[in-house]
């Protein structure tokens, strides 16, 4: 039976799903700690749906929290409702964020400069180096270790430089 | 890695879609290189560079010099398989021929440049640069005949085969001697960390140091 407590009891499981859904990839895809197969499955997994199935359960609260809000006879009950919703609201947000990706830095106009004028780099500085087709090409480390990863072509080829 | 394309995940090392619409998909790897900036520039000086991105460097975001060292001191969070021949964090330099991984400490190819060794049937000779960071692997076959490389004597970094005693130098090229002006073929070696590389390649075969 749908009545005023199993609508704030659906509202507090939204809030609590829609947080595990969002938190768990994040959590297992955490820098700097291995990762199995099986935890790589599942993050994929949600962060594909996460987006749609956060829409779903902002679309759901919503309903649930006006139903609340029009049968609450305290203004207690209805000031605590806020927190649900910032709850479902804020992971809403969170899951269309390419939070895996913030550590890194793409680099969206790279340009080059011919050995001569590359004063920028130092001799002892290491570099990750292509040659192909005849045409060599440096990546110094210090930038790719910002950067992480430079799309380019390289005589004629395609590829991506990854640090 | 994910692809802007169809959102996959792709493995950085190994270049292999992981998850995703091209799962089991692979990059083709493209040879690289991973040498100081002097060695390179003076090997290729019609090179082009990758410029630092203006707004980035004003920032004063890029690593610092001694970023190597600082990533060194990092933890590393391993799996339990993880055997205890080496600490996690040892620099090696990986080569794989044939299905066969091994790995060499840097430590050893500083102590015993140029180390010669067989790696899954092949020949093979590891060079460490004059700056003591970089280092080249070469098939040490040339022309049917198997070459064994040692220091010059009296030398810090001239490499010389004992067989004819020409000498050679870290591109894998004869700049002195009978062979002068032959060029030894690559091999892949990437400079890694122990833990990363065994994580990788769990059967890889490790060097131990020689007598000398």
């Amino acid at each position: 039976m749908f009545n005023y407590k199993t609508a704030w009891l659906a509202l507090l499981l939204i809030a609590a799903a829609v947080a595990a859904v969002v938190i768990t990839p994040a959590w297992l895809i955490q820098p700097f700690a291995p990762q199995s197969q099986n935890s790589i499955q599942l993050s994929y997994f949600l962060k594909s749906w996460s987006p749609f199935a956060t829409w779903i359960a902002a679309i759901v609260s919503a309903g649930l929290a006006v139903y609340i809000w029009s049968n609450s006879k305290k203004w207690l009950g209805k000031i605590i409702l806020i927190l649900p919703l910032i709850i479902v609201a804020v992971f809403t947000w969170f899951a269309r964020q390419n939070h895996f990706e913030w550590m890194f830095n793409p680099l969206a106009q790279a340009a080059y400069a011919k050995v001569p004028y590359a004063s920028f780099v130092n001799d002892d500085d290491m570099v990750l180096a292509v040659n192909i087709n005849g045409e060599a090409v440096a990546y110094p480390v210090r930038q790719m270790a910002y950067h992480h990863i430079v799309q380019d072509v390289v005589g004629g080829m395609p590829i991506t430089a990854t640090y | 890695m994910r692809d802007e394309q169809t959102g996959s995940w792709w493995q950085q090392i190994t270049g292999e879609a992981i998850q995703g619409p091209l799962k089991d998909q692979k990059l083709v790897a493209v040879d690289t290189d991973e040498v100081s900036f002097g060695i390179w520039k003076r090997e290729n000086p019609e090179g082009r560079v990758l410029s630092p991105d203006e707004k980035t460097l004003a920032d004063d975001m890029y690593e610092s010099a001694d970023w190597e060292s600082k990533v060194g001191r990092m933890p590393v969070k391993v799996d339990a398989k993880m055997d205890n021949a080496l600490e996690p964090r040892t620099l090696i330099v990986g080569i794989v021929v044939a299905d066969t991984a091994k790995a060499y400490p840097f430590s050893s190819i500083e102590k015993q440049n140029p180390i010669i060794d067989t790696v899954g049937g092949q020949d093979i000779v590891i060079f460490l640069g004059e700056d003591k960071r970089s280092v080249r692997a070469f098939n040490r076959n040339l022309a049917g005949r198997k070459l064994e490389f040692l220091r010059t004597p009296g030398s810090s970094s001239v490499i010389m085969d004992a067989e004819t005693g020409s000498t050679w130098d870290f591109s894998g090229l004869a700049v002195n001697g009978e062979l002068a002006g032959k060029q030894l073929s690559k091999i892949a070696a990437l400079k890694d960390y122990w833990f990363d590389w065994k994580t990788y390649h769990p059967e890889t075969r490790l060097y131990a140091l020689g007598p000398k």
